[in-house]
């Protein structure tokens, strides 16, 4: 608000979004009973005893996600000054920006007929 | 940035070391999960410093990238590993690491003595990329974007400018009110 006044509405969001999660709990620790008891301290398992160990085995897919998502991050980012400019830059631009993201949707369904994409 | 100078210099030596002190973190944790939280941290500094440059679209996409894609592969990728192999072969002092060290000082060194030395503002211009941005469509859109005008911005507003440009300034607003000039006319 005071100081970088260009991020004014950020400021804001950030303030108001800090301040929700605080309220809660304030709301939320003033009003609700408080009884103590022995399941109160357990782990919860949606209700049910929980079984096996608390620690999984870190799964494969979620690396090949994060690699495909790298790539397709890195291709967002050279195409937001491309849609700043977009009224003033002519048709041929355009037609070398639909070239530059039909080379990466190859690259899509070349990972994606790979098996890359795969949840199961 | 429209920062106070102070505020401005405070800012500059807060987040410089706090970027010591986590490439630090990154190379003396033995925890590597710790390790790759700090290079977040670093990432994050860098892409504050730039957001003090007046960059804003290279802060942006140094967090978007960096953070939150880089990082974030990295520290999948430290997830892979096993947690009783940290604490083996830590030595502190090898004959590696003592090379690794007087290179980077001599190359740390070296920039010191150089960057405030050298006059930027030839070398700027006579990359043939701004010969192009000079007369085309494009500077137009240069012209628009905020790149080149945070530049001038920084290099007239702030007064603590380590390079040779603030001795010249009158030379330069001349230079830069005829490539505007140019700019908008092409």
């Amino acid at each position: 608000m005071f100081l970088l006044y260009d991020y004014n509405i950020f400021w804001a969001f950030l303030i108001i979004s800090s301040l929700i999660p605080i309220l809660a709990f304030l709301i939320s620790g003033i009003l609700a009973p408080i009884s103590k008891g022995p399941e109160k301290l357990s782990s919860y398992e949606s209700g049910i005893e929980p079984m096996g160990d608390a620690w999984l085995q870190f799964r494969i897919r979620y690396y090949m996600f994060a690699l495909v998502f790298v790539v397709f991050d890195v291709e967002t980012v050279f195409l937001y000054p491309w849609a700043i400019g977009f009224d003033i830059l002519g048709i041929s631009v355009f037609i070398e920006a639909l070239i530059f993201v039909l080379i990466l949707i190859v690259g899509s369904v070349y990972a994606w007929r790979k098996g890359a994409l795969e949840w199961s | 940035m429209d920062l106070p100078e102070q505020l401005h210099d405070f800012l500059l030596v807060f987040l410089g070391s706090c970027l010591v002190l986590g490439s630090l973190g990154v190379v003396f944790f033995t925890n590597p999960i710790f390790s790759a939280f700090s290079l977040g941290l670093v990432l994050v500094c860098i892409s504050l410093f730039y957001i003090l440059s007046n960059s804003h679209f290279v802060a942006a996409a140094q967090l978007l990238i960096y953070v939150g894609a880089i990082n974030i592969l990295i520290l999948f990728a430290v997830m892979f590993m096993n947690g009783s192999e940290y604490h083996q072969d830590f030595h502190l002092f090898t004959v590696g690491g003592g090379i690794t060290l007087m290179i980077c000082t001599s190359i740390f060194v070296s920039l010191i003595t150089t960057i405030p030395d050298t006059s930027w503002y030839g070398l700027i211009w006579s990359f043939p990329c701004c010969w192009v941005h000079r007369g085309t469509a494009l500077s137009s859109l240069w012209s628009r974007s905020y790149v080149c005008s945070s530049f001038w911005f920084r290099v007239f507003v702030s007064k603590k400018f380590p390079f040779q440009f603030g001795k010249n300034y009158k030379f330069l607003l001349v230079i830069m009110l005829t490539c505007v000039l140019k700019m908008h006319v092409s």
